[in-house]
């Protein structure tokens, strides 16, 4: 892909699934944008995703990718020439892929490349893996088997080369499960900056170091992938980049219409970090620094499956309004481990709030509290936490402290335990306090239901026992393969109910046959693999 | 050396996240040549008095001299991880910001010297006894 002005744009248009859905539309029609990238998937979204996969084999990745694709991003994306570059796959990229497809043959762009990258999950393998000893916790020690027994999902975090490669092969849209966040954007620039193509030339693997994809000419390659992995660390996370969760915020106009970043990427690994023209929010020296150290360890070693990258020595600075410079990334030979992220079931949990009047707020509240606990007092193994909201609970020793009393306080309770009984016997015992607890309390709602409890299990796996693979799904539809088998199917069948479905008087025959049509038109196989 | 006792929000700015039950705080000086100061105000060991109630694990402190800032790493700071917490804050959100009410000891010459204001500044660390600013 040609860069435009000698550095390609890549943009973060969200954070994770959550974040606000028409994002990716708002920053495409503000700005001009070679690649989008997309993160949806955080420590636990995996395991959520699994467990909307068994109950239904057509869900499992982040539909809200859907949802904007289908109010205008697919023709945007296509209008625009821009590429779609996102771990919105997640447990399920096939299906992702399918749907997907589905939608760009409703619209007429019938020959929509897909790709997806596959083998992040390992799950089906962990115990072997485990046996053999290529599994370890995040000190290198090995894993208790009854842990790994009772896992369900568990996902290598995929670096950059199979992203690449997928947008080598022609990919418009490239569908991932677990590549890791900044991976998304480092694949793109593999691909901008023919790295992929000189990996294929060279018929190097899928997941070989990408620093050997370099052009022969350069230096430092892997200070350059430092360098990239750092501008996706910064956008990865959305508007955390243009002025969301800021210090800051006092002093910046229109968070209301916070524009989503766009890093302005170079061959040599320096970037700017700026947003679309006329959106809110503010690219500052001081945004981008709070973001560059976001949820990240050692500075000088931040893993990641294609570099371990240091930040000690980057500096930032404000070329022009909403425009910071990011440069002085240094990169050293990626881990020979990739991070797993898995979860196993730990029992239940739920929460529930009441409001707490005033005068004597604070005494009220703690009353409050204290007939709950004894109530429950029996029951052993459950666990309630409880917080005074508005008296301080988010402040550490020596932070701000509660003066006097207050007009009113809300009671926070979180309770968990390994028995769904307990949690459900909590849910019941909240409201009941309105009538039987001190003067005034309010603010009940139905009763909370318990949910089943997630616990996150970072593991490392060794690197080479994971084999990514990109798969490019064929637009073909159910129609078209059975007219390839068949072709009399063509005027014997289809073009009969085609006339039926526009112009037969009974209304519910004409309604039959235009749902078997649309039914021939969902796409269906898999197509090339690699 | 004469001290003075600052909020760490005079000095710095923040933001904290979580990666399992591990909290960091990114602590940025408002201006990178105050990160002298900075450094002096912010250690483990002042982390880990003003978090006790909170986080159970090690605390390590980097350093970031490129952007004057520092990265704290605190284990054990979310009661087994931001997917298990019965906290309100789960993932240590808020975390950043409210370290930033609390005051750190610094040398008053130093920070005279570099151009951070002291008009907040007080000679314990519960602020009782604010320092008349000189003209």
């Amino acid at each position: 892909m040609p860069a435009r002005g000698g550095v390609t744009r890549i943009a973060g248009a969200g954070g994770f699934w959550g974040d606000q859905v028409m994002a990716p539309i708002t920053l495409m029609e503000g700005a001009d944008i070679d690649y989008l990238t997309m993160d949806y998937l955080s420590e636990v979204t995996m395991s959520i995703m699994h467990k909307q996969k068994a109950r239904d084999k057509t869900s499992g990745w982040a539909t809200d990718l859907f949802d904007w694709l289908e109010a205008g991003g697919l023709e945007l994306l296509k209008k625009k020439n821009t590429k779609l570059v996102t771990n919105a796959g997640g447990a399920n990229p096939g299906a992702c892929a399918e749907a997907v497809l589905g939608l760009a043959c409703a619209l007429g762009w019938v020959d929509c490349q897909i790709a997806i990258v596959v083998g992040d999950d390992i799950h089906p393998r962990i115990e072997h893996m485990n046996a053999d000893g290529i599994l370890t916790d995040l000190s290198g020690k090995s894993v208790d088997e009854a842990l790994t027994a009772k896992l369900i999902s568990a996902h290598a975090y995929i670096g950059a080369g199979p992203i690449a490669r997928a947008l080598e092969q022609g990919a418009d849209i490239v569908l991932s499960g677990r590549v890791a966040d900044a991976s998304l954007i480092v694949g793109s620039m593999l691909h901008a900056e023919g790295w992929a193509k000189n990996s294929v030339a060279a018929e190097l693997p899928i997941c070989s170091p990408i620093e050997s994809w370099a052009p022969m000419e350069l230096h430092h390659p892997l200070d350059v992938i430092a360098g990239w992995t750092l501008a996706g660390h910064l956008i990865e996370c959305g508007a955390q980049v243009t002025g969301g969760n800021a210090d800051s915020w006092a002093d910046i106009t229109d968070l209301v219409n916070l524009g989503y970043p766009i890093a302005e990427i170079a061959t040599d690994g320096s970037s700017v970090i700026t947003k679309p023209e006329g959106s809110g929010g503010a690219v500052t020296r001081a945004n981008v620094a709070e973001q560059m150290l976001y949820e990240i360890g050692d500075p000088a070693s931040y893993f990641t499956p294609d570099v371990i990258l240091d930040i000690t020595a980057v500096s930032l600075d404000e070329i022009g309004t909403d425009r910071v410079a990011v440069a002085g990334a240094r990169g050293r030979p990626r881990p020979d481990n990739l991070k797993v992220s898995s979860c196993f079931l730990d029992g239940w949990f739920t929460s529930a709030t009441l409001l707490v009047p005033g005068p004597q707020a604070i005494a009220k509240a703690k009353a409050t509290d204290y007939i709950l606990l004894s109530r429950l007092a029996r029951l052993d193994e459950l666990v309630i936490h409880t917080e005074f909201l508005g008296t301080g609970i988010t402040m550490p020793k020596g932070g701000i402290e509660l003066q006097e009393d207050l007009p009113e306080v809300m009671i926070r309770w979180s309770v968990k335990s390994p028995n769904r009984t307990d949690v459900e016997i909590f849910g019941k015992s909240v409201a009941p306090l309105v009538l039987t607890g001190p003067a005034g309390v309010c603010g009940y709602s139905a009763r909370p239901r318990p949910r089943s409890q997630l616990r996150f299990v970072p593991l490392l796996v060794s690197r080479e026992t994971v084999e990514a693979k990109v798969e490019i799904p064929m637009l073909r539809t159910l129609r078209k393969a059975l007219t390839e088998r068949r072709p009399d199917l063509e005027t014997r069948v289809f073009n009969r109910l085609q006339r039926i479905s526009e112009n037969e008087n009974r209304i519910i025959t004409k309604r039959i046959a235009s749902r078997v049509l649309r039914g021939l038109e969902r796409p269906v196989g898999r197509g090339k693999v690699n | 050396m004469s001290t003075v006792w600052l909020p760490l929000g005079v000095i710095a700015h923040a933001r904290s996240g979580d990666k399992g039950d591990i909290v960091n705080i990114g602590i940025i000086a408002r201006e990178r040549h105050w990160f002298p100061v900075l450094k002096q105000g912010v250690t483990s060991g002042w982390l880990a008095e003003a978090w006790e109630e909170q986080v159970l694990g090690r605390i390590k402190v980097y350093e970031v001299p490129g952007i004057g800032a520092l990265n704290c790493i605190m284990e054990k700071a979310l009661q087994g991880g931001g997917t298990v917490s019965l906290r309100t804050d789960a993932q240590g959100k808020s975390m950043g910001q409210a370290t930033l009410t609390v005051r750190v000891e610094v040398d008053r010459a130093l920070a005279e010297r570099l151009g951070v204001p002291l008009d907040e500044a007080s000679q314990d660390r519960r602020g009782t006894i604010p320092i008349p600013v000189l003209a």
